[in-house]
């Protein structure tokens, strides 16, 4: 195998946030299809949860892709925290309004009722629990009015649960929880990202046994999975530049590498 | 690039670190294991000294038993053999010194089958300071002996008188069969335990010799009236020196004072004549 290939494939598992990378797994198809439908729903707001790095940007950004041809979305993948900022922004591409100067919300709900639309507009908001506690209480009587349809992502964290608050457990309408993947998950996951690469030969040195490895340092966690398998094949880079490649074997990914992977990125504290 | 060769060192700190664990938990399981298991070992070694050592003072008294009940058994194997080696027509008095040269040869022919007798030759060396006496002496005092049990019952010494002549012709087979009489003779002359002269008695009936059968016999019942076996021995030297009337009275007296069911057998025997 030339070196090109462990590059290809380190590229695979670049941790950016592209739906183009979106792999089908059958658990998440099924969360993905009641999202989608929950949208076509009369609801006011809708919560997408889950532990960090379980894709939930992802979700939101394949949502963008698919919905954006057939009706108005807007997806905000960094928190607007400012207040004035945030109605601005939101008078601007929905309602094409530019306004100068600063923009409270009575003045946006103004420009809300002003403004008819033929469709309700669904805006995707991504790290919500960034968002302070009088702008999520705007949000929701935004919301209230039916006039702007809200999609959401939290991080739960064990310190944390954003759900309990007041304001996500009253108004929210739909909550969709998304979570780390399974072996089996896991093991189509990295197979379906390098093949959809064309690294068929990468994709076969993940055994079972290799897989469970990951699976225990990352315990399922993507983004976790793939800066330990970015870090893998930047090892097996090295090592192929150096000539070293029959020193460790090509056939599958032994335990050493996965662990030095680790190592490097600070999932095994050695 | 990954420097590769710093990540393979941090990697085998790393895999150090994480069999250390491993490997004292494991030295640690088998030395507990090893330690538990000599424990109990240990424990179950005390466990069974104990009743060994328990069992040691029965066997010891009954080897002391042995000492006493199992000499006449040794000298009837022995004589059992004797009869099948040499026949000697000596005396034991004529010639002490012969006894105790030749013994040793036939000794060694049946070394094999004869159980020993050397118990009773140490024995004999712890009584030697006291009796220094030649064999020859130690007859005469049997002869004392007679004497004084003839004064006791005159009737019974002129029989061994009658039989004088016979107990000079009568000779023991084995030379150091009467060796070992004469040293029990000499513990009995020294202890008067009547089971010794029970034994020199039954010894003596064994070999033949039914006068001397009879006086030890009789020594006996007069150390003490109620042995079975004495009595039993006292009335067969009779019937052997053709006593048989008295040998009868004397066993009717006996059963009388005794009740004594293998003195009525043997009663039986004399009395139909299959004991002759």
């Amino acid at each position: 195998m030339s070196s090109s290939i462990y590059v290809n494939s380190k590229n695979v598992f670049l941790d950016t946030v592209n739906s183009k990378d979106y792999v089908q797994l059958d658990r998440v198809s099924t969360i993905y299809q009641a999202l989608k439908d929950s949208i076509k729903k009369p609801l006011k707001m809708i919560l997408l949860y889950g532990k960090p790095g379980t894709g939930k940007s992802m979700f939101l950004s394949k949502l963008y892709n698919d919905l954006s041809s057939s009706q108005e979305v807007h997806i905000y993948k960094t928190p607007i925290l400012d207040e004035s900022e945030f109605y601005k922004t939101l008078a601007q591409d929905i309602f094409t309004t530019k306004y100068n100067g600063e923009l409270n919300f009575t003045q946006f709900m103004k420009i809300v009722d002003s403004v008819s639309l033929d469709s309700i507009p669904v805006v995707l908001l991504d790290e919500a629990q960034l968002y302070s506690d009088v702008l999520m209480e705007k949000i929701r009587l935004l919301s209230d009015t039916r006039t702007i349809k809200f999609v959401i992502t939290l991080h739960k964290t064990e310190e944390e649960d954003l759900i309990a608050k007041e304001h996500f457990q009253t108004r929210i309408w739909e909550s969709i929880e998304l979570e780390n993947a399974s072996t089996t998950e896991l093991k189509i996951y990295i197979q379906k990202k390098l093949m959809k690469a064309n690294c068929f030969d990468t994709a076969n040195m993940f055994t079972n046994k290799s897989v469970h490895k990951i699976f225990k340092l990352t315990n399922g966690n993507y983004r976790d999975t793939n800066k330990l398998l970015y870090t893998l094949f930047d090892i097996y880079t090295a090592y192929d530049e150096n000539h070293q490649l029959s020193s460790i074997g090509t056939t599958h990914v032994p335990d050493k590498l996965i662990e030095m992977s680790a190592i490097h990125t600070g999932l095994i504290n050695a | 690039m990954l420097n590769t060769r710093d990540l393979e060192k941090r990697w085998l700190r790393y895999k150090i670190k994480f069999y250390i664990p491993h490997f004292t938990i494991f030295i640690s399981v088998i030395v507990i294991s090893v330690v538990i298991l000599t424990f109990f070992n240990s424990d179950k070694k005390e466990t069974k000294e104990l009743p060994q050592k328990v069992n040691k003072i029965p066997i010891e008294t009954q080897t002391d038993k042995e000492v006493t009940i199992k000499t006449p058994k040794v000298a009837l194997i022995k004589e059992s053999i004797e009869v099948k080696t040499i026949d000697y027509k000596e005396t034991p008095v004529a010639s002490p010194k012969i006894q105790e040269k030749e013994p040793s040869n036939t000794e060694d022919n049946s070394l094999k089958l004869a159980p020993s007798l050397d118990f009773m030759k140490s024995m004999q060396h712890s009584t030697l300071p006291y009796y220094n006496e030649e064999p020859a002496i130690a007859h005469e005092k049997v002869s004392v002996i007679v004497e004084e049990v003839q004064e006791l019952e005159p009737v019974e010494v002129i029989q061994a008188e009658v039989f004088k002549d016979e107990i000079k012709q009568i000779s023991i087979k084995r030379r150091d069969s009467s060796n070992d009489i004469r040293d029990i003779i000499k513990r009995f002359k020294k202890n008067n335990n009547p089971a010794l002269s029970l034994f020199v008695a039954k010894k003596y009936y064994e070999l033949g010799e039914y006068h001397k059968a009879y006086n030890y016999a009789l020594i006996t019942n007069q150390i003490d009236r109620d042995i079975d076996a004495s009595w039993i021995i006292f009335a067969k030297s009779l019937v052997k020196l053709n006593q048989k009337t008295m040998a009868i009275e004397t066993l009717k007296q006996h059963i009388d004072n005794s009740h004594s069911s293998s003195a009525k057998i043997l009663l039986d025997e004399i009395v139909s004549g299959k004991f002759k």
